[in-house]
């Protein structure tokens, strides 16, 4: 037997392997594109970077809203080495048996619920690694991390991540700004593209209608990932990173100092104010009362801390009462039945009425001989009677079709006064109001079997006619224009744009401008001559034109109720001011109105002894 | 004539060229493997690196020590190193086991790795043993002692939990193949004393070792259709039939139709011969499979076989590629995405110690990282020199006068042949995972330290092949 042959078996073996792996080799490394793309898969990572939020500034350029950096402690477990359990609790101040605790927490939030594909059962898997960074402890201030991080040292496996979190400079504007929120699954679906688990979005306010523009532009970082979720490397030195873009700066028509004057000057009572730029429907201040300090909603942490109080206080803060509240207007509505009166033809300026008091309850006051006066005094009787010429025109024979055709023109006045129509203003969750139609009525009483004088309780803003402080806001501002309006918005500029277009729409009401000068007129007598409902609300030098409401209130206590504009003659700022159960419009809102007018255009308050009883007022008791 | 002039003139220096230059790539592509950023220079004795180039300069200076030594004394240290290494397994069965192994002997804070150097010491045993045969017949005592020594080595490192090891040795039974120590002997013992043939010897006997060999590798085959069920669909009739049973038809209709063929081709002679060979061989080839199946079932554990059965396609790697295939999916994506020149040395973006995808990138899985770093150009050198390298060993075996060092340097050969297979084989996926280092290129002390001293004596027994005849 020839053994030496034998050495061939071999000889043969290792050029077998040696080819096999060599073609093997060839086929992995240059053929097949299977293993780099695999190799790109684990190694590279796209990391998006996300930028600070738009900045928000007032219409003086006073920063209002703005960023500030805050920490979070976190760890990867495989990094870990003989965690000092007993140290690390004094460190971060928490006692000893959080911190298995806190681990197992973070561990659980991760459990995912998943149906096997095999056998059909659900079972839980849990998405936690050990290589991944996961945030021990969230949103720590400045203070808590330099008390933190020069011990951190000690501990491996911990480490320090600064966040940029929402900051607001002024404790005012609460329901304006709105607060940020983690995102809900709803929305990362709609927008996964963007968003991811965790992200913070633009809950309620300007913060959510601007969402898009304040978040910005997301950018784009390309790594060398290590294995353990390190940055080994830029990937291909950066050259196809994207830089991240910080949204564009917004500007608010808002003046923040006039809102802190409203917001104080609203402590201790309920209700709300909303001034508006006439010429140019930009909202210089909505105030809302009471309210709450914008900074005690930033971050889960201090949202979990205060939401529930916020959410649970009586004189609930979180709503937005200049724009959700739907209150009955008060005799500032019959500013409105004047306007449409005259342009309807149905009474001149000088038209007089009696004030008959079998019709209506009114206050002592001699008759109205014009409509200046009936402003004035704020006849009820009077406008009763103008209404019903606008409502019953005589135009069919039957009353009650008659009032029903006088009901849908009127109902068209109204709403080219934005009144039961839903503004379009730069925030969501407003209000449309109530202006009752033909079909409301029709649904109350049936076809043709109500006139006006089922309806009549309207005429003076009574009844089943609403409008929110937003409204009457705007409908100062329609009256302080004579005749038109620009939607009522609170950004003036997106970035370097204006505003957003429907903002540059002027709104035409349906009453001809020359209508407006005896129902202002009438405005300057409520202010400035005896007899006026709104004495309080007069301003040395500063001429105003207001009309007082107060709207009955079948819970309690009347509502006091003020629109005003200012200067008469070349308006800068409309205003309403809306105070709950306070009584009497001339009491409480017609001089808080004045004084935010004397704030905003004089800059200063002249009347200290009236600012003081405002300040000092408490009616919430 | 100068006694050193000689032996210098003597040295194969082709070998030591190739071996030289598989170290220096080995010790650049441990610097990268395992670059410590605190501790660059290559020489600091705290970084891998350091270490790896210190053992290589231990075994310089065994080499040198070897090379003082009369080659003809080596075969009489034959005995006195094998049960050093032996004492050496020994000793490890009573540390405590590190990750399920007990593989690690330590002095102080150092530790060795017993079993790298039981493979010399198996080498030189082996080559003592068959050079000590005397008669020309081999007889059922010798083959008995050959067996007996490699089965206990075998065990002993078996005791340890360490496979790859265990899997290694076998490389000796392709030397035994060569140097023509047949099984025949117990076949013989079979047909003769107890089924009363009177046979001089068998082929399955005399070829058993490649036998077994190709056995393995078909129950390889009946493994990965063992454990799914085979059906079949004829119209509308399907037949769904158990992949044991399946397995069990494959082989009885392969008998059938070789029997068919023998009736109808061979010569009256010869037929009731092959006859008869053909149903031995039939039963002992399914019995030898079943067992095989089963032994694969019950002596591996779990973890191994999930290894085999990744490599078997029997696990959806795909699925697994971030759990149970996670290394050997690194690996691969690490190795396949050199592409043809490489990432650039000190530039591997999954193999780097800074990217820490591939575990084990400075052992087991080290070709990963020359791989991504030399592409396929780098790779194919690789592979191009350790098969060189073996065919130069099996050369110089070949030319030896003496059967010690012929056996010897067969041994090697194969040795290295396993690792180089099973190492580069599952770092390109075709081989289980099995962690055996790469020789000069996995960082470990023993393994450079044994590795390196094996081919000293080689190198030794080589110069003075003229000299030593026994």
């Amino acid at each position: 037997m020839n053994l030496e042959a034998r050495r061939l078996v071999f000889y043969g073996l290792f050029v077998a392997i040696g080819l096999i792996y060599s073609m093997r080799l060839f086929y992995m490394q240059v053929v097949d594109d299977k293993w780099k793309e695999r190799a790109a898969e684990v190694s590279q990572k796209k990391l998006e970077v996300k930028p600070p939020r738009g900045i928000i500034f007032d219409r003086n350029h006073k920063k209002v809203v703005s960023n500030q950096t805050f920490y979070n402690l976190m760890f990867i477990e495989n990094n870990i080495e003989d965690l000092d359990t007993h140290a690390f609790a004094q460190l971060l101040n928490v006692p000893d048996s959080f911190i298995p605790y806190r681990f197992n927490e973070i561990r659980r939030k991760l459990d995912r619920r998943t149906r096997s594909k095999i056998t059909g059962n659900d079972t839980v898997v849990n998405d936690y690694r050990g290589y991944s960074s996961y945030a021990f402890l969230t949103q720590l201030t400045q203070a808590e991390i330099a008390r933190i991080a020069p011990r951190l040292g000690r501990f491996k496996g911990f480490y320090e991540q600064s966040i940029s979190m929402r900051n607001y400079p002024y404790p005012n504007g609460g329901n304006i700004f709105g607060y940020l929120n983690e995102i809900r699954y709803k929305e990362l679906k709609a927008d996964p593209v963007f968003y991811n688990q965790g992200d913070y979005v633009g809950r309620t306010g300007l913060e959510n209608y601007y969402e898009k523009e304040l978040r910005g532009q997301k950018g784009v970082h390309y790594i060398i990932r290590s294995a353990r979720g390190g940055i080994v490397e830029t990937y291909a030195g950066g050259a196809l990173d994207t830089a991240a873009e910080q949204g564009p700066p917004l500007t608010l028509g808002l003046d923040i100092d006039l809102q802190a004057y409203g917001e104080k000057l609203m402590t201790n009572k309920k209700g709300c104010i909303v001034a508006i730029e006439p010429s140019s429907g930009e909202i210089l201040s909505l105030v809302s009362a009471p309210s709450y300090d914008p900074n005690m909603m930033v971050g889960s942490r201090k949202i979990k801390e205060n939401y529930r109080k916020l959410v649970n206080d009586s004189l609930k803060p979180l709503f937005a009462r200049p724009l959700q509240a739907e209150y009955p207007p008060g005799s500032i509505f019959k500013l409105v039945q004047a306007l449409v009166g005259l342009q309807e033809g149905v009474i001149t300026e000088n038209t007089g009425f009696p004030c008959n008091k079998a019709m209506v309850g009114c206050h002592n006051h001699p008759n109205a001989q014009n409509i200046q006066d009936a402003v004035k005094m704020s006849c009820n009787p009077y406008f009763y009677y103008e209404v019903k010429r606008i409502i019953q025109q005589g135009k069919d024979k039957s009353i009650f079709k008659d009032a029903a055709q006088g009901l849908d023109l009127w109902e068209k006045y109204m709403n080219s006064f934005g009144l039961g129509i839903k503004l379009g203003t730069d925030i969501y969750g407003i209000r449309s109001g109530v202006i009752p139609n033909r079909a409301f009525y029709n649904r109350w009483y049936g076809e043709y079997r109500w006139a006006f004088s089922t309806i009549r309780s309207n005429s003076i803003g009574q009844g089943e006619v609403k409008v929110t402080p937003l409204q009457m806001a705007n409908l100062a501002a329609i009256i302080a224009n004579r005749g038109y309006y620009y939607t009522p918005h609170f950004v003036k500029s997106i970035g370097k744009d204006g505003p957003k277009e429907e903002y540059l729409v002027k709104h035409n009401t349906m009453v001809e401008h020359q209508h407006f000068a005896p129902v202002i007129e009438g405005m300057r007598r409520v202010v400035e001559e005896a007899g006026g409902t709104a004495r309080s609300a007069f301003i040395d030098g500063i001429p105003l034109a207001g009309k007082t409401g107060t709207a009955q209130n079948p819970h309690g206590k009347d509502h006091s109720v003020f629109i005003a504009f200012a200067p008469i003659d070349n308006p800068k700022i409309a205003i309403a001011v809306f105070v709950e159960n306070a009584g009497f419009g001339g009491t409480w809102a017609a001089p808080i109105a004045s004084l935010m007018v004397e704030k905003y255009l004089r800059g200063e308050i002249t009347n200290e002894r009236k600012e003081a009883r405002i300040l000092e007022a408490n009616l919430l008791e | 004539m100068d006694r050193k002039n000689t032996y210098a003139r003597n040295l194969d220096w082709s070998l030591i060229f190739i071996v030289i230059a598989i170290i220096i790539m080995g010790i650049i592509n441990l610097y990268s493997a395992a670059y410590n950023e605190d501790r660059p220079f290559l020489l600091n004795l705290k970084t891998l690196y350091g270490k790896q180039i210190m053992w290589f300069g231990f075994a310089c200076f065994a080499g040198f020590v070897i090379s003082l030594i009369d080659a003809r004394y080596i075969r009489k240290l034959t005995i006195p190193i094998y049960l050093f290494t032996v004492t050496l397994l020994v000793a490890v069965l009573f540390t405590t086991p590190i990750n399920g192994a007990r593989s690690w002997l330590g002095f102080g804070s150092f530790g060795i790795q017993p079993s790298e150097f039981a493979k010399l010491g198996m080498a030189m045993m082996l080559s003592y043993q068959i050079s000590g045969i005397k008669s020309k017949v081999i007889n059922i005592k010798t083959v008995t002692s050959i067996i007996a020594v490699l089965l206990v080595t075998m065990a002993l490192i078996l005791a340890q939990n360490d496979t790859g090891t265990f899997l290694v040795f076998t490389a000796f039974l392709f030397v035994m193949y060569r140097e023509g120590i047949t099984f025949d002997p117990y076949v013989l013992l079979l047909t003769n004393n107890i089924l009363g043939l009177r046979l001089k010897h068998t082929w399955v006997g005399v070829h058993f070792i490649p036998v077994l060999f190709v056995v393995v590798f078909f129950s390889v085959i009946a493994l990965i259709f063992a454990d799914s069920d085979q059906s079949f669909t004829l119209g509308s009739f399907v037949l769904n039939i158990p992949g044991w049973a399946y397995v069990l038809i494959v082989l009885f209709v392969g008998a059938l139709i070789a029997l068919l063929l023998v009736n109808r081709l061979a010569t009256t002679r010869n037929k009731k011969r092959l006859s008869l060979i053909i149903i031995i061989g039939y039963i002992s080839f399914s019995t030898l499979n079943g067992l095989i199946a089963i032994g694969y079932l019950k002596v591996f554990q779990s973890h191994q076989r999930t290894r085999i059965d990744l490599v078997l396609g029997k696990i959806n790697s795909e699925e697994e590629k971030d759990g149970k295939d996670y290394n050997r999916n690194r690996g691969m994506a690490a190795v396949g995405s050199g592409g043809l020149l490489g990432n650039g040395y000190r530039n591997a973006h999954l193999a780097s110690p800074e990217s820490g995808h591939v575990p084990e990138s400075e052992t087991d899985f080290i070709f990963c990282v020359f791989a991504e770093e030399w592409g396929f150009v780098g790779s194919f050198i690789v592979v191009v020199l350790f098969t060189l390298l073996l065919i130069k060993i099996v050369t110089i075996a070949e030319r030896q006068r003496s059967t010690y060092s012929r056996v010897y340097a067969y041994s090697v050969a194969m040795i290295i042949f396993y690792h180089f297979a099973i190492n580069i084989g599952m770092n390109l996926g075709v081989a289980p995972v099995i962690g055996i280092p790469l020789p000069f290129f996995s960082y470990g002390g023993s393994s450079m330290i044994s590795f390196t001293v094996m081919i000293f004596i080689l190198l030794k027994l080589d110069a003075q092949r003229k000299e030593v005849l026994f």
